[in-house]
C-alpha cells in the first residue's frame, strides 16, 4: 500500500482497510465450514466408492479408499437381481411401485391442499380456522396413534394394501403442511386483486383457476418438490399400508439390505441405497433454492 | 475547523461505481443534508462515513483525524436509522445504556448520561418500556437518544423520518432542528424529501449517480441551481422549462422573444445557441404586476388547482405548458386569457446539451 | 370469575363432549352396527356441530335455544341411527331389487343415503325445534349457517373430513381402544388401565423411553446449537455460501432408510471406521457403536444429526436473514462485539423462530422410526428400541393391538405436553401483535 499524495513519508490510511486473507477470523470461519462439509460429504463418497468396488476389494481395503477396479455389476444386481427374502427381482419393482404411488399422491394432495388453502385464505367462513387449527395439530401428533383406525378405514373401503389406499394416506397426511403452505402464500397475494376479480363477476372456482393458480406457479413447484421427496422417502406408511407386491422403493431397499439370508454383499447394498436416494437427490440438486424455500416457508411462517 | 473531511472517496460494488471520487468537507457544528433521488448514493456515502461499508479508495477525516481504517465505534459518531433499529428485547433504558455498558463506563456515569439524554428528548417517562410499546415518534426519539448518550461529535441521520406519517414528520423535523440548535454538533442528514432538506440544512449537497452536483446553502441552491437536474429537483411545484435560442440577451422561441437583460450570465454566450429557459412558477406574476415586469406575455388558462394558500394554474403559452401560482383568493377560470410576466433576474438558463447553468 | 359468555361456551363444550363420548361408546359397544361408517358418522356430526357453534357467538344461556339445539342434535342422531339400522336390516326385504343394486355400488351408496338423511333430519329438526326461538325464527338462518359461502365450504370438505374424521376421531378411537383387551382385532371389552400397567412394566418400553430421551435431548441440543452455529457462519457474507448450504442440506433430501443404511455401513466394525483406525496402527482401537448396547443410540444419533442439522441450519439462516440489517449497523456503531450482538440482541430477537424450530424438532424426534429400523432394527437385543417401533411391532407383528394403542397414546400424551404450551405461546404472541 503506497501513498503517492502523502509527502511526509508516513503511510496515511487510505482506501479500504487492508485485510489479510489468512486472518484468524477467516481461518476459523472457513476451517469450520470445511470440516463440517467433509463430515457431510463422507457418507455420499463412501456410498459411491463402495458401490463401484467388487466384494474381494471391499474385504481387503477400507471403505474410504477409491476403487482399484471400477465395476458396475453391483448396480445392475441391485436394480434387477437383489433378493429380499421374498422375491429376487431387485429394486426395480420397488422403483415402479414408488413411481405409481408418488405421481398420483402428489397430484391429489396438491390439488386438495391448494383448494383448501385458497378457501382458508380468501373465502373464510365461520369455523374454518378451528378446522385448520385441528389440521395443523394433526401434523404434530405422532402418526402411530392414527395408523390402526386408518387400516380399518382402508379395509372397509377395500383398498387396504393396494396402491390407491397408500395414495389416500399420503393425501391425508400431506394435507396439513401443504394447506399451510398454500394458505400462507395466497394471503400474500394482494386482496385488491381478489376483490377486483369478484367485482368483475368471477366466482369461487373462476377466481381460483383464472387468477390464483396462474399467479402461484412458484408455490406449486415448491409443493411438488416437497411432496415428491417426502412421499418417495416415506417408509412407515409404505410398510403398513402395502404388501410385498406393492412395496415402495424404500421398503424394498430395507428388505434387501437387512435381509438375513445369504452373504452380505455390501457393494450391492450401497448401490441399492444410492439408487433409492437418487430421485430425491436429483430433485434437490436441480431445484436448489426452491427446495430451501419450500422447507423454510412450510416451517417458519407456521 | 473542519469536522468531517472526505478526500477522493470512491466506492465500487463489483463493476458498479456507486461513489465517484467524492470530496466534501463539513464544518464543525454544521447541519449538512445529503439530498437526492433513491439510488443516488447518498445513504451509501453516509454508511462510508460511519465505517459500515468498506470504501474502495480515498480518505475520511473526522475531527482532523484520519479514520479511514477505524471501526465504526471508534470514529466518534452516532447514527440514527430509518427503521429506528432499536434492540427490541431491551427496555428504552437498556437501549440507551447498552453501548455505554459495553464500553465499561462507571454506573454513575451511565446513569447521568441516560438521564441527560432522556431529559433533552423528553422520554423520561418511557425509560422502563420496551420499544414495541412505543409510538413511531417515540421510537425515533429513543434512537436519537442512543446516539446522544455516546457523547459524540458527529451525528449521522439516515432518512430518520421516512417511516413516520406526515404530521409526526413535521413535528420531529422541528425537534431535530431545535436539538441541533441546542447541541451544536455536526450533523449529516440523508433524505429524499426536499422540504426536510430546505428547512433543516445549513448546506445541502444534491447528489446524483454517485456525484455531488451542487453543495451550497438552501437559498443559493433554490435560486441559482447549477444545472437543469437540480433546478427540477428543488422546488415544488417544479420549474417551468422552455426550449429556445439565445441571441445575445434575446431569448427566442417559436415567434416569441424575450429580452433577458438583467440576468447575470456566468460567461459570454455564443450567438444563437440552443438553451433551456427555466422559470419558477412562484416567480411569475399576473395582471397588474405584469406592467412592472421586464418580460411579459399572454397565456390561456387550462387547469386550475386551488391549494388553499395559493392556486396553481396550468396554462398554455403558445402551445407550451406554463405553470404559475397565484394567491389563493384570486379567481382564475379555465379559458381565461391572462397576461403574465417575470423578472429575468430570477430565471435560470441552461445549456441545451450539457444542461449546465449559463 | 368467568364471564357469562365463557360459562356458556364451557357448558356447550361439555355437552358436546358428552355427546361425542356417547356416540363413541355406542360405536365401541357395538362396532358391527357401524362397521363401515363409524368414522363418517361422527365426522359429519362434529363438522356440523362446529359450524353451528362457530356461528352462534351470542348464545343466550337463559333462552331455550341452547337446549333446543342440543336436543335437536341428539334427536337427529338418534333418528339417523335408527333409520340406518332399519335400512341395514329391513330395506332389503322391503325392496329386494335393491339388493343387486347395492352390491354393485358396494359401499358408496349407503354413505350417500346416510349423508342425505343426516342432513335432512338436521335441517328439519332444527327448524321445528327452533321455530319459536327469536334468532332461529329469522328467515334464512339455516341458509346463513350452512349455505352461505357454500363453494368455500364444499372446497374445504377434504380439510374438514381429515381434521375431524381422521385426526380427531382416529385419535380418540385409538385412545379409547387402549383401555380394551384388543389383541388380533379391536375389541370393546373394557379392562381399565391394564394395558398401561403392562406397558410400564415392560423392559422394552422402558428401554424405548430411555433411548428416546437420550436421542431427543442430544439431538435437540446439538441440532439447535450446530444448526445455529452453521447459519451464523454462513451469514458472514461468506464466499461459496450456496455451495456450503447445498452440502449441509443434501442429507435432508434423503430417506431415513438411506441415511440409516449408509451409517450402518460406515460404523460397521469389520470394514468401517474401526478397521481404518486399526490399520493405522491402533490395534486395540474399539469403535463399534452399533454393536455395543450401551452406546448404540449415539450411533443412531450421529446419523440423525447428519440428516437433520442442515434443515435446522436453513431455518436459522432464514431467521437471521429476517433480522433488520440496521440492527447490525446500530450494534456496530455502538461498538458491540459480534458475539455479544448475537447473544444479547439477535438470539432474543429470534425467539419465535427458536420456539417453532424446537417444536418441529421435538415432533420429529417422537416420530423416529425409519432410522432405527434401517440402522439397527432395534438391536443389539432391545438396546436401540424406540416408542414408534414398539407401537408398530405390537400392532402389526406381535398381534397385540391393545399394547400398541396404549403405547401410541403415551406418545400422544408426550407430544401434547410439548404442543399445548407452544400453542398457548403462539396465541399469546398473536394477541400482542
Amino acid at each position: 500500500m503506497t501513498d503517492s499524495q502523502n509527502n511526509s513519508g508516513v503511510v496515511e490510511p487510505r482506501g479500504p482497510k487492508p485485510r489479510k486473507i489468512m486472518s484468524r477470523r477467516n481461518i476459523i470461519l472457513y476451517g469450520t465450514l470445511l470440516v463440517v462439509a467433509i463430515y457431510y460429504l463422507i457418507p455420499l463418497y463412501v456410498m459411491i466408492v463402495t458401490s463401484l468396488k467388487g466384494m474381494p476389494e471391499i474385504r481387503l481395503g477400507n471403505i474410504f479408499s477409491p476403487p482399484v477396479e471400477v465395476t458396475f455389476d453391483p448396480w445392475i444386481k441391485a436394480w434387477s437381481q437383489a433378493c429380499t427374502g421374498l422375491n429376487c427381482d431387485g429394486l426395480s419393482r420397488g422403483f415402479w411401485n414408488s413411481v405409481q404411488i408418488t405421481l398420483p399422491s402428489v397430484i391429489v394432495s396438491i390439488a386438495i391442499a391448494s383448494v383448501n388453502g385458497y378457501a382458508l385464505a380468501n373465502w373464510r367462513f365461520k369455523g374454518a380456522n378451528l378446522f385448520f387449527t385441528i389440521l395443523i395439530f394433526g401434523a404434530f401428533i405422532p402418526y402411530q396413534i392414527m395408523i390402526y383406525p386408518l387400516v380399518i378405514l382402508l379395509r372397509d373401503l377395500g383398498i387396504y394394501t393396494k396402491l390407491p389406499g397408500l395414495i389416500l394416506i399420503h393425501s391425508i397426511f400431506g394435507m396439513p403442511i401443504l394447506t399451510l403452505l398454500f394458505r400462507n402464500y395466497f394471503t400474500t397475494i394482494p386482496e385488491e386483486l381478489f376483490k377486483a376479480a369478484r367485482v368483475d363477476g368471477a366466482r369461487f372456482w373462476g377466481i381460483y383457476f383464472r387468477v390464483m393458480m396462474p399467479m402461484s406457479l412458484p408455490i406449486f413447484v415448491v409443493a411438488i418438490i416437497m411432496q415428491v421427496t417426502g412421499i418417495w422417502n416415506d417408509f412407515l406408511f409404505g410398510v403398513i399400508y402395502t404388501k410385498p407386491d406393492t412395496y415402495p422403493m424404500t421398503v424394498q431397499l430395507n428388505n434387501i439390505v437387512n435381509s438375513v439370508q445369504g452373504v452380505k454383499e455390501y457393494n450391492v447394498n450401497m448401490a441399492a441405497t444410492l439408487l433409492t436416494g437418487l430421485v430425491p437427490l436429483t430433485i434437490y440438486f436441480i431445484s436448489g433454492k426452491l427446495f430451501v424455500r419450500g422447507i423454510a416457508a412450510g416451517a417458519v411462517k407456521g | 475547523m473542519n469536522s468531517i473531511e472526505i478526500k477522493n472517496l470512491s466506492l465500487n460494488f463489483g463493476d458498479v461505481k456507486v461513489l465517484k471520487d467524492l470530496n466534501l468537507s463539513v464544518e464543525k457544528g454544521e447541519f449538512l443534508v445529503l439530498l437526492g433521488a433513491s439510488g443516488c448514493g447518498k445513504s451509501t456515502l453516509l454508511n462510508c462515513i460511519a465505517g459500515l461499508l468498506d470504501i474502495t479508495d480515498g480518505q475520511i477525516f473526522i475531527n482532523n483525524q484520519n479514520v479511514t481504517w477505524y471501526e465504526p465505534s471508534e470514529r466518534g459518531i452516532g447514527m440514527v436509522f430509518q427503521s429506528y433499529a432499536l434492540y427490541p428485547q431491551m427496555s428504552v433504558e437498556g437501549n440507551l445504556s447498552f453501548s455505554l455498558k459495553n464500553a465499561k463506563l462507571s454506573k454513575e456515569e451511565i446513569n447521568t448520561r441516560v438521564k441527560n439524554a432522556s431529559e433533552i428528548l423528553q422520554i423520561e417517562d418511557l425509560l422502563k418500556r420496551k420499544p414495541a410499546a412505543l409510538s413511531g415518534g417515540q421510537r425515533q426519539r429513543v434512537a436519537i437518544g442512543r446516539a446522544l448518550v455516546r457523547d459524540v461529535e458527529v451525528f449521522l441521520f439516515d432518512e430518520p423520518l421516512s417511516n413516520l406519517d406526515a404530521k409526526l414528520r413535521t413535528e420531529l423535523r422541528v425537534e431535530i432542528k431545535r436539538l441541533h440548535h441546542k447541541l451544536k454538533n455536526t450533523m449529516i442528514y440523508v433524505t429524499h424529501d426536499q422540504i426536510e432538506a430546505m428547512t433543516l440544512a445549513n448546506r445541502i449537497a444534491i447528489m446524483r449517480d454517485g456525484l455531488i452536483l451542487q453543495l451550497d446553502n438552501p437559498k443559493t441552491i433554490y435560486n441559482f441551481p447549477v444545472n437543469k437536474y437540480v433546478a427540477e429537483f428543488i422546488g415544488s411545484p417544479s420549474m417551468n422549462f422552455i426550449e429556445g435560442r439565445l441571441d445575445g440577451t434575446n431569448f427566442e422561441f417559436d415567434e416569441l422573444s424575450f429580452n433577458l437583460e438583467g440576468y447575470s450570465f456566468k460567461e459570454k454566450i455564443k450567438a444563437n445557441s440552443q438553451v433551456w429557459l427555466g422559470v419558477r412558477p412562484e416567480n411569475i406574476v399576473i395582471n397588474e404586476a405584469d406592467k412592472t415586469m421586464p418580460v411579459n406575455c399572454d397565456v390561456v388558462v387550462e387547469v386550475v388547482e386551488p391549494m388553499g394558500a395559493d392556486t396553481l394554474v396550468w396554462s398554455s403559452l403558445n402551445g407550451k405548458e406554463l405553470r404559475f401560482t397565484v394567491e389563493g383568493n384570486k379567481i382564475v377560470n379555465i379559458g381565461d386569457k391572462l397576461n403574465v410576466g417575470f423578472d429575468p433576474a430570477h430565471v435560470s438558463i441552461f445549456d441545451f446539451e450539457t444542461e449546465d447553468r449559463l | 370469575m368467568f364471564k357469562k359468555a365463557q360459562l356458556e361456551r364451557l357448558f356447550v363444550s361439555l355437552v358436546m363432549l358428552a355427546f361425542v363420548s356417547l356416540a363413541i361408546s355406542i360405536i365401541g359397544i357395538k362396532p358391527d352396527i357401524f362397521q363401515k361408517l363409524q368414522f363418517l358418522f361422527l365426522t359429519v356430526a362434529i363438522i356440523f356441530v362446529t359450524l353451528i357453534w362457530a356461528q352462534s357467538k351470542t348464545i343466550q344461556f337463559n333462552s331455550n335455544r341452547l337446549r333446543k339445539q342440543i336436543f335437536g342434535w341428539l334427536l337427529s342422531s338418534i333418528f339417523s341411527i335408527l333409520i340406518w339400522s332399519f335400512a341395514q336390516k329391513d330395506i332389503q326385504s322391503i325392496f329386494p331389487s335393491l339388493k343387486g343394486y347395492r352390491k354393485a355400488l358396494n359401499t358408496l351408496e349407503p354413505i350417500a343415503i346416510y349423508l342425505a338423511i343426516v342432513f335432512i333430519l338436521f335441517a328439519l329438526i332444527l327448524s321445528i325445534v327452533g321455530a319459536r326461538d327469536s334468532r332461529l325464527d329469522r328467515p334464512g338462518y339455516i341458509e346463513r349457517t350452512l349455505v352461505y359461502n357454500l363453494s368455500s365450504k364444499i372446497a374445504a370438505i377434504p380439510m374438514m373430513l381429515t381434521s375431524v374424521g381422521i385426526f380427531i376421531i382416529a385419535t380418540l378411537w385409538t385412545v379409547y381402544h387402549s383401555f380394551t383387551n384388543s389383541r388380533m382385532l379391536p375389541k370393546s371389552e373394557f379392562i381399565g388401565l391394564a394395558q398401561y400397567e403392562r406397558l410400564w412394566s415392560s423392559d422394552r418400553w422402558y428401554m424405548s423411553i430411555e433411548n428416546l430421551a437420550i436421542y431427543g435431548a442430544c439431538s435437540l441440543v446439538f441440532s439447535l446449537f450446530i444448526g445455529f452455529l452453521l447459519a451464523a457462519l454462513l451469514d458472514q457474507k461468506t464466499r461459496f455460501e450456496n455451495t456450503f448450504r447445498t452440502i449441509f442440506l443434501y442429507p435432508f433430501a434423503l430417506s431415513f432408510i438411506v441415511t440409516g443404511l449408509v451409517w450402518q455401513w460406515i460404523l460397521n466394525p469389520e470394514y468401517g471406521v474401526e478397521k481404518i483406525v486399526r490399520s493405522l496402527g491402533f490395534e486395540s482401537f474399539v469403535f463399534n457403536p452399533l454393536y455395543n448396547t450401551d452406546i448404540v443410540i449415539y450411533g443412531i444419533l450421529a446419523a440423525g444429526l447428519w440428516q437433520g442439522t442442515g434443515f435446522i441450519m436453513c431455518l436459522m439462516l432464514a431467521g437471521l436473514r429476517g433480522i433488520d440489517q440496521e440492527i447490525w449497523k446500530a450494534a456496530k456503531i455502538d461498538g458491540i462485539p459480534m458475539w455479544k450482538t448475537y447473544i444479547q440482541v439477535v438470539i432474543p430477537m429470534m425467539r419465535p423462530i427458536f420456539i417453532t424450530t424446537l417444536v418441529i424438532i421435538a415432533a420429529g424426534i417422537i416420530k423416529v422410526y425409519d432410522l432405527v429400523v434401517a440402522q439397527t432394527s432395534g438391536g443389539p437385543g432391545i438396546s436401540s428400541e424406540v416408542p414408534a417401533k414398539y407401537v408398530y411391532d405390537y400392532m402389526f407383528s406381535a398381534q397385540n393391538l391393545g399394547q400398541g394403542f396404549a403405547a401410541s397414546t403415551m406418545m400422544l400424551v408426550s407430544v401434547l405436553i410439548v404442543l399445548i404450551p407452544f400453542a398457548y405461546l403462539q396465541f399469546g404472541r398473536r394477541k400482542y401483535d
